[in-house]
């Protein structure tokens, strides 16, 4: 009995976190312009307190999961209802502590903007429904808020919609989504189809639908009903897809980088932190689901995609391009990690990178805001989001700079910071899965590292460049007027570089397995093999090392000037692999061919069928029109002249004079005498 | 002795002299002597179809019957004119068409 108290007061508080962000973004949709940044940050700040709350209740405790009847289709009910474990727990915790830094952030960030009450509700639109999905103990509920974040991401790229780029980048993104969404939804429905219901619990739990199935005889064999296995194949790659869009994994992730169109505190908050990590997200809630089959898929998918955005991130010029890229990269660590089945390593890098790439994000954000500022003080015209023209910047801007380079230690993976722990756990437990292994995953591993080492090379050229390097605009004196962001901006700034360090994972700087978030996942599948747990990190950070020093040594020493710019691999990294290219002309164009095809069918065959039968309509109903003229009114009309004269004929009988009716009964009467006598 | 057929020839001209009065004449008077013609012709046909009754004198008294009631008949008639003259201000019965409607 007491459970059940404690359970809905639980549900009760849940249902406050996700409500009170959904609660500012309609009263400041409805309120008045240019307001509600107050609100909005009392209502998440509220909600990050509630959500710690509930992290310190459930977290390593128990699991609550309270629903109710949601709505009945035949006699299978739907339940909706909100679901805490560990994983969701921890992601709103995470989801709503940093959207509370970066509602402060904003504050500042956003302040001169003229629609900022827009900004702020649909901020509070995508809390909602991020703090939504991860809660939901339903994979239709799931989907819904899958959709709500889908189309607040959507909204928030193009906060500036007046900038053609801005709507363009908020379209692509919304498109390539869909074609997840699309995915995604296949997965629900073949869910369904097989086990009759869409509970979390009741599918993917310990002793759920899923693990009761079993594959026989080429047959996927449930409960209820038993369908060919290529279906669960199918299933897994469906929710996997819907993975891949919203995770931008390839060959999914062209939105990402067009997305950074939006303001920036809202790439580090949806684009880097939470919004992509939904996609993991998803892929752990339904992990059951995936068979052999699919997690190959996924594990090469993961490995590639890290490795191609690495090595686009290389050649990149606009800051907030690079970092885009270097999410995807990560994003793919992620993936390849549950693909591999390194489940809690997966979830702690998320954690981590959520938070050192909204740092990134953030820092590259105030040297944007200053910029930008510096640009309109002094009128000069440059791009303020390139790189090429920044530099020196470390002096005025020591606050991002520490900022930057502690998150960027982070993202290389560097020693006693967070990045070490994770991301390191990912390579090890991926050796440790390669061991097992043969043929070409032997090589994933190592692909993997070189992955790590591209990463510590573009980033360290960002760091480089922007605060280290000669300026290139101006002179000395002038960039290091261009002082730190105003206190409210670094103070967020200055929070997150704590969370890049070690302390706040672990206690131990050299091992992950110390780490809490690890440990509240632990799915240790594999043998330990005791050399990789030194190996890996040691190669890993030597060969990081290396690169650090070959971007120093290019870009500060030598100023990459002499840097070769026009070979083949530097062009082809420069196009981004040129799949915006390479979709363009396998789908953009032959959608526009056939689009203007259509149209041209439309306008000639369509449209001309339309008139001709439209003319023939005329002509039948000019006949139509005749014959009910003539002929039918003729008739009735006829009728009525031929009574109107009978009774004009037979008014005259009636004179009114006496001797006229004699003379009738006269008549009448001989003639009657007439034919009864005479004929 | 007058055979039947005069009398009956004559009491055929009778009715057509009085049958033609009251359908030409302009007046309502004439109408009227046209109208005693016709009784006339009548009675006459009565007295003379009486002799071959089987009850005697059937014929003249039902003739003299049918004169009474052509006295009182012509009494109210003329009332009737009167009273069409007091309204119409003419007792010409073409120019009294109120019958119509």
């Amino acid at each position: 009995m007491e459970g059940i108290e404690i359970s809905g007061f639980i549900s009760l508080i849940s249902l406050l976190v996700i409500l009170l962000p959904l609660c500012s973004f309609l009263l400041i949709l409805g309120g008045k312009k240019g307001r509600g940044a107050d609100l909005s940050l009392l209502n998440i700040s509220l909600s990050f307190i509630l959500s710690v709350y509930l992290f310190y209740f459930i977290w390593n405790k128990q699991s609550v999961h309270y629903q109710l009847p949601w709505f009945l289709i035949g006699n299978i009910e739907f339940k909706a209802g909100v679901l805490l474990n560990n994983l969701s727990v921890l992601m709103i915790t995470l989801v709503s502590g940093i959207s509370v830094l970066v509602h402060i952030y904003s504050r500042t960030y956003m302040k001169n903007d003229l629609n900022i009450h827009r900004y702020w509700a649909y901020l509070g639109l995508f809390c909602f429904s991020m703090l939504g999905l991860v809660m939901s103990d339903n994979l239709l509920l799931i989907y819904l808020f899958w959709e709500l974040v889908g189309f607040s991401s959507f909204l928030l790229i193009g906060f500036w919609y007046t900038r053609q780029a801005a709507s363009q980048a908020a379209k692509k993104a919304f498109i390539m989504n869909r074609i997840g969404d699309i995915g995604f939804l296949i997965g629900i429905m073949i869910m369904f189809s097989q086990f009759r219901t869409l509970d979390i619990t009741a599918l993917f739990g310990e002793t759920g639908l899923m693990n009761a199935s079993i594959v026989k005889d080429g047959l996927w064999i449930s409960a209820s009903r038993q369908i060919p296995e290529v279906w669960l194949s199918i299933a897994g790659i469906s929710f996997f897809m819907g993975a891949m869009a919203k995770s931008a994994q390839f060959p999914l992730h062209t939105w990402l980088p067009d997305a950074m169109e939006g303001p920036t505190s809202v790439s580090s908050l949806i684009h880097a932190a939470t919004m992509v990590a939904a996609g993991v997200f998803l892929i752990a809630r339904v992990y059951p689901v995936f068979d052999p089959v699919v997690l190959n898929i996924m594990v090469c998918i993961g490995a590639f995609t890290a490795f191609m955005a690495a090595t686009i991130a290389l050649t990149q010029n606009d800051i907030k391009r690079i970092l885009a890229y270097s999410t995807i990269s990560q994003l793919g660590f992620m993936v390849m990690a549950l693909g591999i089945g390194a489940y809690s390593e997966s979830i702690f890098h998320l954690v981590t990178h959520a938070f050192f790439k909204c740092l990134l994000f953030l820092a590259a954000g105030s040297v944007i805001h200053q910029l930008h500022h510096y640009r309109d003080k002094i009128g000069l015209d440059f791009d303020y989001q390139d790189i090429r023209i920044m530099g020196g910047l470390r002096k005025g801007m020591p606050i991002t700079f520490i900022g930057m380079c502690l998150a960027s230690a982070a993202l290389i993976g560097l020693p006693l910071s967070s990045g070490y722990l994770s991301k390191d756990a990912i390579l090890i437990t991926a050796f440790e899965w390669a061991g097992s292994r043969a043929g070409v995953y032997m090589l994933l591993p190592y692909l993997l590292v070189l992955t790590s080492w591209l990463t510590a090379f573009y980033i360290s050229r960002l760091v480089f460049k922007v605060f280290f390097s000669q300026p290139k605009l101006m002179n000395r004196q002038q960039t290091e007027q261009i002082q730190d962001a105003p206190k409210q901006m670094s103070y967020v700034l200055l929070i997150l570089a704590f969370f890049c360090l070690f302390v706040g994972f672990s206690f131990n700087p050299v091992s992950f397995e110390s780490s809490w978030i690890w440990n509240g996942f632990s799915s240790n599948l594999f043998q330990k093999v005791q050399i990789y747990h030194w190996l890996v990190p040691l190669i890993l950070n030597i060969g990081s090392a290396g690169f650090i020093f070959a971007a120093y040594w290019i870009y500060v020493k030598n100023d990459a000037v002499s840097l070769p710019e026009r070979n083949i691999f530097h062009r082809f990294s420069k196009q981004e692999w040129y799949l915006n290219e390479i979709y363009g002309y396998l789908f953009v164009v032959p959608t526009e061919k056939i689009s203007s095809i259509s149209y041209w069918f439309d306008r000639n065959i369509i449209d001309a069928l339309v008139l001709k039968s439209a003319s023939l309509v005329r002509v039948l109903s000019g006949i139509t029109h005749w014959f009910d003229r003539i002929l039918v009114d003729g008739f009735v009309n006829a009728m009525g002249t031929y009574a109107k004269l009978i009774g004009r004929f037979s008014r005259n009988f009636q004179t009114g004079k006496l001797q006229h009716y004699l003379i009738t009964m006269l008549l009448v009467m001989l003639s009657f005498f007439i034919l009864t006598y005479f004929i | 002795m007058i055979p039947l057929s005069h009398f009956l020839i004559i009491s055929a001209c009778l009715f057509c002299i009085g049958l033609y009065a009251v359908l030409t004449q302009r007046n309502a008077i004439q109408i009227l002597i046209g109208i005693e013609f016709m009784i006339n012709a009548a009675v006459l046909n009565f007295v003379a179809f009486g002799r071959f009754d089987k009850i005697n004198g059937g014929g003249q008294l039902f003739g003299l019957f049918a004169i009474v009631l052509a006295a009182a008949g012509v009494a109210v008639a003329l009332a009737i004119i009167l009273n069409v003259y007091k309204h119409f201000k003419t007792i010409d019965p073409s120019k009294i068409n109120k019958l119509k409607d």
